[in-house]
């Protein structure tokens, strides 16, 4: 590959104008720690990268790795999980500072659903109006006083990050209900590895696959049951759900038990699954559907996914449920606008992570100003998820947003108006293999133990529409390999590791088989 | 049967299942080199460098080889005979001997395999790696002992063919385990390691199911050594030996190798309920040794005092 054609591919790719390229600069040329990436890419060329699209998609169909898109007309969609070959880099510093950022609010946010359910000091505190706390749609009532092992809510969270035309990080959005896609993070490295080995060469990328055994490690953690006899399980609503996917995948990497609603049975405040040998007890559940649908007794009656009495158990402390019981009012999208605040009250510190400037509906005079400048703003309810109900206000027909006026204006408080933020790209390529800037996202995910540890990266999410900021999977998002890189040292020498400080044992040579008896009967 | 078919056969096993692990272990160590391993990296164990080590210290004395040389010489170079190429190569030689005692089926299986890693649509794609080899070669191989046990008469040539498919199976995962999972170090848990040893040999699930302890050195090497419900664990290697041993032998009493799998197959699970992992690296090197013995007792006994070189 010679250095014109290096320069003509990088030529072939411009980074478009006011929004922050993560590999190029403005002039077009790589960021230092994208250079190597951007050689190597020059050197497959659009038509080795197509090609290797073409394989991934088979190997993704093939593996079941697919994912349900809502066609407009209704029946969904299934296709192969839409993964870039590109990866997205993320330094060692911008990492650190992004886990920190995260852990930090996570450690807030579980303050406050815990307070939230005892002794309401934010409240009391003027911070937060209670009013907005109980009139969230995942408020719920039913944990009152209910404290669970460890404190610990929020054991699997995730938030959603954006950086801005600057470069800087901000959050859009927390989830801290059952925030999905971490399999994806993990079958996107090992397709990655597979399918484009050589993008890795000249990078030390820090891997991700101990996620199943932190989460496993966590649930262990906080189940009520002696040190290693925890049985845990994963809880899912069963096939149908778009999630299933990852619901099986880590009830595998964990080697535990994928349960359905009709699977598990409540005796005497006691939670217990059906198995050949009987009942076995369950101490720890990874519950993958929303407090609404867990016990009919409690939440909605009509719903047959839940287990009845398993809120008796879990108020008698004799199963651990993951992630808590009204850990949805932090979710809320209303509640994020204090995530700031509550850091300040609860930890004594300053966040690391902005927000995302937000305007409560339920604010008279904000909504006024907001509604005055519509077409600036993006408007969203503030108890869905997945990019549910999301008006983007420079994109949305003006009749359309007279008519969300008028939704407003009846039930403020159930949205939020935000500025626009201008998500960052990274090249992207189509189905021909030519490079593109599309915006992206970035979920991390934490998971909450005995501590906080994040697998390092995340799911980049990517709009594959030009200009579109829809990064949502079922809207038609894909999602890219995360790469943290080590610290900076110089690893490039990978010919010379680390040398163990004690050197294997030898071994015995390889045997190989020769026939010799004719040649020994003949000696004989 | 001749003495001279009952090694070809054994070999023919032996062949394979290395070529088999070589597979893996050399997928497993190039994923595993892609990625950073940060929990420890002093103990960087799955590498190139151990690979050496693990195919019985070759490669040594020229100082330390680049990685991209040991994978080269591993898996392509005809000339060496510890290469996948080569022990595929040498498996079709023994089949070819032995063509009118296997299926015509697993016949096909080997030469196809063979074939199609010669005319080189495999070697070197620039993309994807060896990976595409290695895969291959893991498929075919899964393909050949399926025939195996759906289209072979179940006689003395088919326990011998199984016999070495087996023993080979086990000195490898010995060889991984020594040389990948030094135990009784007292560092603390590479865990990386662990999870690309389970990996490359595709026991991930299986551990995960049967072990509840996260896979630290010490669990993961026990696992790999001494559970038999595992299909690629020693004891489940020995004790498959020791029965197809039995099947081909007219007088198992008598029989040298059947008395020291049988021994070695007690005293693993005498070692199995011991406490502690601090004696694991002692237990590999005294399996692998005893292993090494029984592979001379079967050449003395069955064929006809014709050595293994």
């Amino acid at each position: 590959m010679s250095d014109v054609e290096i320069a003509r591919s990088q030529d072939a790719y411009c980074p478009a104008r006011g929004f922050y390229d993560e590999l190029f600069d403005g002039d077009g040329t790589a960021r230092p720690h994208a250079a190597a990436l951007a050689a190597a890419l020059a050197a497959l060329g659009p038509e080795q990268l197509a090609a290797a699209g073409r394989r991934r998609d088979t190997i993704f169909v093939e593996q079941g790795i697919t994912f349900d898109t809502a066609g407009d007309d209704g029946p969904t969609l299934e296709r192969p999980f839409p993964l870039d070959l590109v990866p997205r880099i993320l330094p060692a510093t911008e990492w650190t500072h992004i886990k920190r950022g995260v852990a930090q609010r996570i450690r807030a946010l579980n303050r406050f659903v815990d307070d939230v359910y005892h002794a309401r000091e934010i409240v009391r505190a003027g911070i937060v109006p209670w009013r907005l706390v109980v009139s969230r749609s995942h408020f719920a009532r039913a944990a009152h006083g209910i404290r669970p092992p460890g404190g610990v809510y929020c054991h699997v969270a995730g938030c959603d990050l954006v950086r801005d035309y600057d470069g800087s990080w901000k959050v859009l959005e927390d989830n801290v209900r059952v925030p999905s896609g971490i399999s994806y993070v993990l079958e996107n490295r090992v397709a990655m590895t597979r399918l484009v080995p050589g993008l890795f060469t000249d990078y030390h990328v820090r891997p991700v696959d101990h996620y199943p055994q932190l989460l496993l490690a966590a649930l262990r953690a906080v189940a009520p049951a002696a040190e290693g006899e925890a049985t845990v399980v994963v809880w899912t609503p069963g096939p149908l759900n778009s999630a299933y996917f990852e619901h099986a995948f880590l009830a595998r990497q964990m080697g535990v038990e994928l349960v359905e609603a009709s699977d598990l049975v409540v005796r005497d405040d006691v939670v217990y699954m059906r198995t050949t040998h009987g009942l076995q007890r369950v101490h720890a559940v990874y519950r993958r559907l929303d407090d609404d649908f867990i016990d009919p007794l409690e939440f909605r009656p009509d719903s047959a996914l839940g287990v009845p009495g398993l809120m008796r158990a879990y108020r008698a402390g004799t199963v651990a449920l993951a992630n808590a019981v009204g850990t949805g009012v932090a979710d809320d999208k209303a509640i994020y606008h204090w995530v700031p605040e509550m850091i300040r009250f609860y930890l004594g510190e300053e966040p690391l992570l902005e927000n995302v400037t937000t305007y409560l509906m339920s604010d008279p005079e904000a909504m006024e100003a907001a509604l005055r400048r519509m077409d600036e703003l993006v408007f969203k309810p503030t108890g869905e998820s997945g990019g549910k109900g999301v008006f983007i206000g420079p994109a949305t027909d003006p009749i359309e947003l007279a008519g969300l006026a008028d939704v407003i204006r009846r039930s403020p408080e159930k949205w939020i108006a935000q500025e626009l933020v201008s998500l960052s790209t990274v090249p992207t390529a189509d189905e021909n293999g030519n490079l593109a800037p599309r915006h992206v996202d970035l979920r991390p995910f934490a998971v909450y133990g005995e501590t906080i540890s994040i697998v390092p990266g995340g799911l980049s999410r990517v709009a594959l529409i030009e200009g579109s900021m829809i990064v949502n999977s079922s809207r038609g998002g894909g999602s890219k390999d995360t790469w943290v890189l080590e610290n900076g040292e110089d690893h490039s020498d990978s010919a010379v590791p680390a040398r163990p400080e004690s050197l294997p044992p030898t071994l015995p040579d390889l045997r190989y088989g020769a026939w010799t008896g004719q040649v020994q009967q003949q000696q004989q | 049967m001749l003495a001279r078919i009952a090694q070809e056969l054994f070999w023919l096993g032996r062949n394979l299942a290395r070529a088999e692990s070589m597979s893996r272990l050399l997928e497993g160590v190039y994923l595993a080199d892609l990625q950073g391993r940060p929990e420890d990296p002093s103990a960087a164990r799955l590498s190139w460098d151990s690979l050496t080590h693990i195919m019985g210290g070759r490669l040594n004395g020229e100082g330390r080889p680049r990685s991209d040389e040991v994978l080269d010489a591993l898996t392509f170079d005809t000339s060496d005979p510890a290469s996948v190429v080569a022990c595929v190569a040498r498996a079709r030689e023994g089949a070819t001997t032995v063509r009118d005692v296997i299926s015509t089926e697993m016949w096909e299986a080997i030469n196809t395999t063979y074939l199609r890693m010669r005319d080189g649509d495999l070697s070197r794609p620039v993309l994807s790696g060896p990976v595409a080899l290695y895969q291959h070669v893991k498929e075919r191989s899964a393909l050949f002992w399926g025939l195996t046990s759906r289209t072979m008469l179940r006689d003395e040539a088919s326990a011998f063919l199984y016999a070495g498919g087996r023993i080979e199976a086990g000195d490898m995962v010995l060889r991984m385990l020594r040389v990948a999972l030094p135990t009784g170090r007292g560092s603390g848990p590479d865990d990386g390691h662990a999870i690309a040893l389970l990996q490359a040999v595709g026991g991930l699930q299986a551990y995960r199911r049967a072990v509840p302890a996260p896979a630290h050195a010490g669990p993961v090497a026990r696992f790999l050594l001494f559970e038999r419900n595992y299909p690629d664990s020693v004891a489940a290697a020995v004790d498959a030996v020791n029965g197809a041993l039995r099947t081909a032998d007219a007088r198992p009493r008598n029989s040298e190798p059947i008395l020291r799998l049988s021994r070695l197959s007690a005293d693993l699970e005498f070692r199995r309920s011991a406490e502690g992992d601090a004696d694991l690296g002692v237990t590999c090197r005294e399996v692998q040794r005893e292993l090494g013995l029984v592979d001379g007792d079967i050449a003395q006994r069955y064929f006809g005092g014709a050595r293994a070189a």
